[in-house]
């Protein structure tokens, strides 16, 4: 269906390139490079719709430290936060489910199937009628773009719990709801959190979409009172800052998840972000 | 209940919830608990779909669409699958190219859709680059995962037999890792699809998705519907016409899970 993640393992190269692991860049390193190229391509071209990044990147602390926009960064995250929590109460025990009854995800197969492709932040203008222009709306966006990986991986996850830890805990005596709480649920958080991971990333994608579209207020809404008042150095910031967000935002992630899942193998995945 | 029953059961209980999702549709909409203005019925939304399906206007800006969605999913799969192809078989080309993979990945590429604009324009170009940035990566990750996962015996083969490094890589490497760049494929196709009518609703003066924002405009909300039914039932086809494709290409591999 959709594996938003494509993990990249840490293995041996393989011997086609001359042998050993990859070393790597550092990150830093690599956006240490990018800025440069930035830079190097702005001043080549001079366009005024291009502004270099020594130009763009002084606005940074300006916007981070001006109240209104601080107010405005700061709704966006907690609309972000809410959306992806609820998705999270909906989406893993449905997951869960669907992974132990052939039933269940029969049932909900088809139905996730028709939504997937369904362009979730394009739904903002017709919510917004229905909602208003509140955070009730945006915060049901985030919510629609966030469930289905998250019922996708819990349900991978649940569906391959080892059946032999599922019977030697019946054959303890314990009842199947608690079954799906105390074997089910551990054995697929791995999976369950790469679900998270490539939620979380979905979760920003959807919210600056969706202010990109409705432009009222948040994130997406300063790029584009920044573009109409012709203020590119600020639009380019502020890229600059969601970029930065979605990398941020990844790697606490990931730090949190290895502590999480530190008996589970370890993956090398890099998360795509998707729509 | 034999596996047939089954499977047919299974089929019948699928349909369930979205016979479910469109009654309840109907039904709020015959209760008069939301007037027509801001939920028409499924039978108004969907005759007006089959209307303008066949109406050359409508056609146009779908074409206009598909024209960005294609360049740009093409255009994706020629670079990621070079750039994966590529960092397998080049130390050199991995150790730049995966840091900086590594960063833009998670980067919500929809914020660079304002620059794209600035520096190339309001026309098709903006829509394809942004399309192009949220393609690539999947395509390019899944080449380089499926080129590694390669039974190297394959590879010390085509070199024994004297067939060059860079050609043992797109002869002998990108086929055998074919399954997966396909899903690669697929995915990027698919969120190419989403991309394209967003870019659109974001800005633009013709396509799907200035369709739907024109409609909200003008707060007609069945004409807000169609272009919505419209690129999501594309995405489903395309998705089927791209897995039909993969089951071809694919047909003397083995069996996957």
């Amino acid at each position: 269906m959709m594996a938003d993640i494509v993990s990249v393992e840490r293995a041996e190269a393989p011997w086609w390139s001359s042998a050993g692991t990859i070393p790597g860049l550092p990150p830093i390193m690599a956006c240490i490079g990018l800025l440069a190229l930035w830079e190097v391509v702005a001043r080549w071209y001079g366009l005024n719709g291009l502004p270099p990044a020594s130009a763009a990147l002084p606005q940074i602390p300006e916007i981070l430290t001006d109240k209104e926009s601080l107010i405005d960064i700061a709704d966006s995250l907690r609309r972000m936060v809410t959306g992806f929590a609820l998705a999270l109460i909906f989406a893993v025990p449905a997951g869960l489910a669907m992974g132990r009854s052939k039933h269940v995800a029969a049932f909900f197969n088809p139905l996730l199937m028709v939504i997937y492709p369904v362009p979730k932040a394009a739904l903002m203008p017709i919510i917004m009628l229905w909602l208003g222009v509140g955070d009730a709306s945006k915060t049901l966006v985030i919510f629609l773009g966030v469930t289905l990986p998250l019922i996708y991986h819990s349900y991978q996850g649940s569906r391959a719990v080892e059946e032999k830890l599922l019977w030697s805990a019946a054959a303890m005596g314990l009842s199947a709801p608690a079954r799906l709480i105390r074997i089910v649920l551990p054995a697929a958080l791995p999976e369950i959190l790469v679900g998270c991971r490539t939620g979380l990333v979905l979760a920003l994608i959807t919210m600056v979409t969706s202010e990109m579209i409705a432009r009222q207020t948040g994130i997406g809404n300063i790029i584009f009172v920044s573009l109409d008042l012709g203020v590119y150095d600020r639009v380019y910031a502020m890229i600059v800052i969601i970029g930065a967000l979605g990398f941020i935002l990844d790697v606490i992630f990931e730090s949190m998840r290895g502590r999480l899942v530190a008996w589970a193998e370890p993956s090398q995945a890099i998360v795509v972000g998707t729509t | 209940m034999s596996p047939r029953v089954s499977n047919t059961f299974d089929m019948a209980i699928g349909v369930i919830p979205i016979a479910l999702l469109i009654a309840l549709w109907q039904g709020i909409a015959m209760s008069g608990a939301a007037p027509p203005s801001l939920l028409p019925p499924p039978g108004v939304v969907f005759g007006r779909f089959l209307q303008q399906i066949v109406s050359p206007a409508y056609l146009e800006h779908a074409y206009v669409t598909l024209y960005r969605l294609f360049v740009g999913f093409g255009i994706a799969v020629l670079a990621g699958v070079t750039f994966g192809i590529l960092m397998t078989g080049s130390k050199a080309v991995a150790s730049i190219v995966r840091p900086i993979v590594r960063v833009l990945a998670p980067v919500p590429k929809i914020a660079l859709y304002p620059a794209f604009t600035l520096t190339l324009g309001y026309d098709d170009a903006s829509k394809i680059a942004l399309v192009i940035a949220d393609a690539m990566f999947p395509i390019l990750l899944a080449t380089y995962q499926g080129a590694l996962a390669v039974e190297p015996k394959l590879a010390w083969s085509a070199r024994a037999a004297g067939v060059s490094p860079l050609k043992t890589l797109f002869t002998v490497i990108l086929p055998a890792a074919m399954p997966s760049v396909l899903t690669g494929c697929r995915i990027g196709l698919i969120i190419s699809c989403i991309v394209v009518f967003l870019a659109e609703m974001i800005t633009s003066t013709d396509g799907l998705g200035h369709l739907l924002v024109r409609a909200a405009r003008n707060f007609q909300t069945v004409d807000m519907f169609v272009p919505l039914i419209t690129i999501s039932i594309l995405g489903l086809l395309l998705n089927a016409a791209f897995n039909a494709l993969r089951r071809y290409l694919l047909r003397g591999f083995p069996e996957e899970k």
